[in-house]
């Protein structure tokens, strides 16, 4: 075939063959494809899914998920991962309640949060940047330095009789929209900012596809290592405030197993574990197919030991998409 | 019919990828006790013919036969039971093992009991070790092995399985040419026992020494085959590059006496065993000789700061912060380093990306966004520079060829003041019509007053590019040559005789490093 056919063909697929442009659309964009396929065939099944009321809930739900796994996102790109966020949650909750408790005040409760969220996160980022600990192994001793401390302080028990102002932070709702669900869209913008479009962002992809070629590059590798931890540190201070004023109370263990659901929610998002690829926009749609899941098949009454079986194959599934379609865009 | 059946037999083979066609109804034999060369640009079409050899790809079309039996079915164990052997152009040893466990892997000798025979292992490990010249104890870490040993050890593993037909995909791209030589004894040896030998090369002058054929692809058509005889050396660059090349090497512009644009001060990198001393005038370009191993890779890394280094670099006479690669950037030094895909690029990240990321806070909007459009638009100026095809700049850089790859390595310092440049072996595995390209931007950038370090193991380029010559060993400059007016045989006499601490009778060779 000659160039030039090759180029009429081109032009004629971008003008009459609109199904075949789906196809390649919805392959090149696999995850969210999936998303879609996943909320007709619930709204198709049960009418109740499709309510309005009903996508409130998902997106409440997946509120602090969100937070979390976009937070694992910018550590999973630099090649890293960070499992301490789930305890974080706990722990900032934790926090947050007793200072609610203690001042009255909902804005020093979301301080405080955030603080010990920042303050984990920085621990994270100073061991692995400088002392050069494995990630795995660093936020592997955090997670359970965060629960233990969360447990320390809350004498391992709930953290109630919070005032009204800290509950209703993430109970109020303005003009219909819940406040977690604003703070997840606002959140996602920004983060998405800030991978997409500035040199930090460019450098966390540079650090994670290569490490070698980036300091080449005259790109400080510690900085940026140090400032993905802490940035995942203060989304989980956010995600453990959020959780806490939910549930009217500080428990630690209340985000326990929450960094694998954030890693799973990168991981069916596309983002690559060897770091360097993925986008924060796959990280939220990863959150959002779980939420819907969980959702759709509870409004059908699946049990939720199924619901596990369902997302482990999800999981793997994904993946198994993603490297095909890499594979295909190869050659 | 088995004697007189070709070791390897290609009829007609077709392959595409994606609809794109890579080779086109090549039809080749190889026989047995020969060595065979393929030549080719890169994309030519020759890895994937090995490829298909070694049972890694089916063709589309044709039928390939390995002495005389047709194979129906494309398979890498299938093509080791006919006796084929591959070896890639990237190795894969296991670095954390033994050399005798890489050299038997799969094939450990067994105890009575069914455990592994560790004094026997080290025994036929060390037989066959020594069987292609190697001296070293089996059971030294695969790690500490030099590339070129590394490769050695892999064709002891491969022609270990006995085999009868031996693939090699660019094994001398990545090894100096002492070493190159020590492969060479190992392929004649394995022609004496009737191997087919089946191996690409970018480098010419091998033809010459080693081939019994030689067989040009160009865009995935076999253009010329025959005895290596018949071939000159221009023959098969034209035949390569389907028109008439002018030569590879530009002309030499003299280098004014000025002083030093850089100077090293007693500069040791870590690993090192000593300081050197160098300087550089603008204009000028100074080879780094040596055999692999010899330190030049360590002293362009304790330059440009991604190696810590204790002394003195020197930009304009203004001293630059050591082992901090932003500082050396911002003095001017840029690095083009050995290893592109590991060292050089981001292979994710796109083209203008890739260009533009050591410049970034240049391309930044209130020093937090990037400016794309000014990014991609001075990347593109650049690009055009060293006359690289932009099919779409906003792929990720993984999908061009090598020659295309080393040339956005180097592009991207032209966005920036550069005043010093160091090559680390920047034409390996690099096609001859990119290399010719890449020479000109070098020459072009000294006689803009570029201060250049080019550190190379093929020795015509540093020959034919260089205004003088460094000899590096175990570290240290053992000499200096300044090669104007010599014969290019005289040179390499004693830029090999440096490298490797003989004592050379002749007084001009060893002269005392500054």
């Amino acid at each position: 075939m000659t160039t030039v056919e090759h180029a009429t063909a081109a032009t004629d697929v971008s003008v009459a063959r609109l199904p075949a442009r789906v196809a390649k659309w919805s392959l090149d964009h696999a995850i969210f494809s999936m998303l879609l396929v996943f909320v007709v065939v619930f709204a198709i099944v049960s009418p109740a899914f499709g309510s309005l009321s009903n996508g409130r809930v998902i997106l409440l739900a997946a509120s602090a998920s969100a937070l979390l796994a976009m937070g694992e996102a910018f550590v999973i790109l630099t090649g890293g991962i960070d499992l301490s966020v789930g305890s974080v949650v706990g722990l900032s909750g934790v926090a947050a309640a007793l200072a609610a408790h203690n001042s009255g005040s909902a804005a020093v409760a979301t301080v405080v949060a955030v603080a010990v969220g920042l303050a984990a996160g920085l621990f994270n980022g100073l061991v692995v940047a400088f002392a050069r600990v494995p990630p795995f192994i660093v936020t592997l001793g955090s997670m359970t330095i965060a629960l233990g401390v969360g447990q320390v302080l809350s004498h391992g028990s709930p953290v109630s009789g919070l005032p009204e102002r800290f509950i209703a932070i993430a109970n109020n709702s303005y003009g219909g929209i819940p406040v977690p669900v604003m703070i997840m869209v606002v959140a996602f913008l920004v983060l998405w900012l800030l991978l997409a479009r500035t040199g930090f962002g460019m450098h966390v992809y540079a650090v994670g596809g290569n490490p070698l070629a980036a300091r080449i590059a005259g790109i400080n590798e510690r900085r940026i290592l140090l400032a993905v931890y802490t940035l995942a540190g203060v989304l989980a201070g956010l995600a453990g405030l959020i959780l806490a004023s939910r549930v009217t109370a500080g428990i630690a263990t209340t985000g326990t197993g929450y960094e694998l659901d954030a890693i799973a929610a990168v991981v069916i998002g596309g983002i690559s574990l060897m770091g360097g690829r993925g986008s924060i926009a796959g990280a939220l749609i990863g959150v959002l197919i779980i939420a819907t899941l969980n959702n759709g098949l509870d409004i059908l009454n699946v049990s939720p030991f199924y619901q596990d079986i369902v997302k482990g194959i999800l999981i793997i599934a994904a993946v198994f998409v993603d490297v095909r379609v890499a594979h295909r865009t190869e050659r | 019919m088995a004697a007189t059946s070709p070791a390897v037999e290609c009829r007609e083979v077709r392959k595409s990828f994606g609809g794109v066609p890579v080779l086109t109804d090549v039809s080749v034999s190889f026989d047995a006790g020969t060595v065979n060369v393929l030549a080719g640009e890169n994309g030519a079409g020759k890895s994937t013919l090995l490829n298909m050899i070694a049972g890694l790809l089916a063709p589309d079309a044709g039928s390939i036969s390995i002495a005389g039996q047709e194979i129906g079915h494309f398979d890498p164990s299938v093509a080791h039971r006919h006796g084929v052997s591959f070896i890639p152009q990237e190795l894969a040893p296991l670095p954390d093992m033994r050399v005798e466990e890489n050299v038997l892997l799969g094939r450990a000798p067994r105890s009575r009991f069914g455990l592994i025979d560790r004094a026997a292992m080290t025994r036929s490990a060390g037989e066959l070790l020594a069987q292609f010249g190697i001296d070293i104890d089996p059971r030294t870490p695969m790690r500490r092995l030099p590339v070129a040993l590394t490769q050695i050890v892999e064709i002891a593993k491969a022609i270990g399985w006995e085999s009868s037909v031996l693939l090699m995909d660019e094994p001398t791209a990545a090894i100096s040419e002492r070493e190159t030589e020590r492969l060479f004894t190992v392929i004649r040896r394995l022609r004496e026992r009737g191997v087919c030998v089946v191996y690409t090369t970018h480098r010419m002058a091998e033809i010459e020494v080693i081939a019994d054929t030689v067989c040009v692809l160009r865009d995935g058509s076999l253009v010329s085959n025959g005895p290596a005889t018949d071939y000159t050396e221009r023959d098969i660059v034209t035949a390569m590059i389907g028109r008439q090349m002018g030569n590879l090497f530009p002309a030499r512009a003299p280098a004014p006496e000025q002083k030093p644009m850089l100077a090293l001060e007693a500069l040791r990198p870590a690993g090192a065993p000593e300081p050197v001393t160098l300087s550089v005038r603008p204009g000028e370009i100074v080879g780094l000789a040596g055999l692999v191993g010899a330190g030049r890779t360590e002293l362009l890394e304790g330059i440009f700061g991604v190696r810590p280094a204790k002394g003195r670099v020197l930009v304009d006479g203004r001293a630059v912060r050591l082992g901090v690669p932003h500082a050396a950037i911002a003095a001017g030094i840029a690095l083009v380093p050995e290893d592109r895909k590991n060292a050089g690029l981001v292979l994710e990240l796109s083209t203008t990306d890739n260009t533009i990321l050591p410049h970034l806070s240049k391309y930044l909007r209130g020093r937090t966004f990037i400016n794309r459009r000014t990014g991609q638009r001075e990347a593109e100026t650049v690009a055009e520079r060293v006359n690289l095809q932009r099919s779409n700049a906003s792929r990720p850089v993984r999908t061009l060829s090598g020659g295309n790859q080393q040339k956005v390595v180097i592009a991207r310092w032209l966005l920036a003041d550069m005043r010093v440049l160091l090559l680390d072996e920047p034409t390996r595995g690099v096609d001859v019509g990119s290399r010719a390209e890449i020479y000109r931007i070098i020459s072009q950038l000294a006689a803009a007053g570029v201060a250049v370090l080019l550190a190379s193991s093929e020795l015509d380029e540093v020959i034919n590019l260089t205004h003088r010559i460094l000899v590096m060993r175990q570290g240290r400059v053992a000499g200096e040559i300044q090669h104007d007016g010599m014969t290019d045989a005289a040179v390499k006499e004693r830029i090999l005789r440096l490298a490797m601490g003989l004592n050379s009778t002749d007084p001009h060779a060893e002269r005392a490093s500054a």
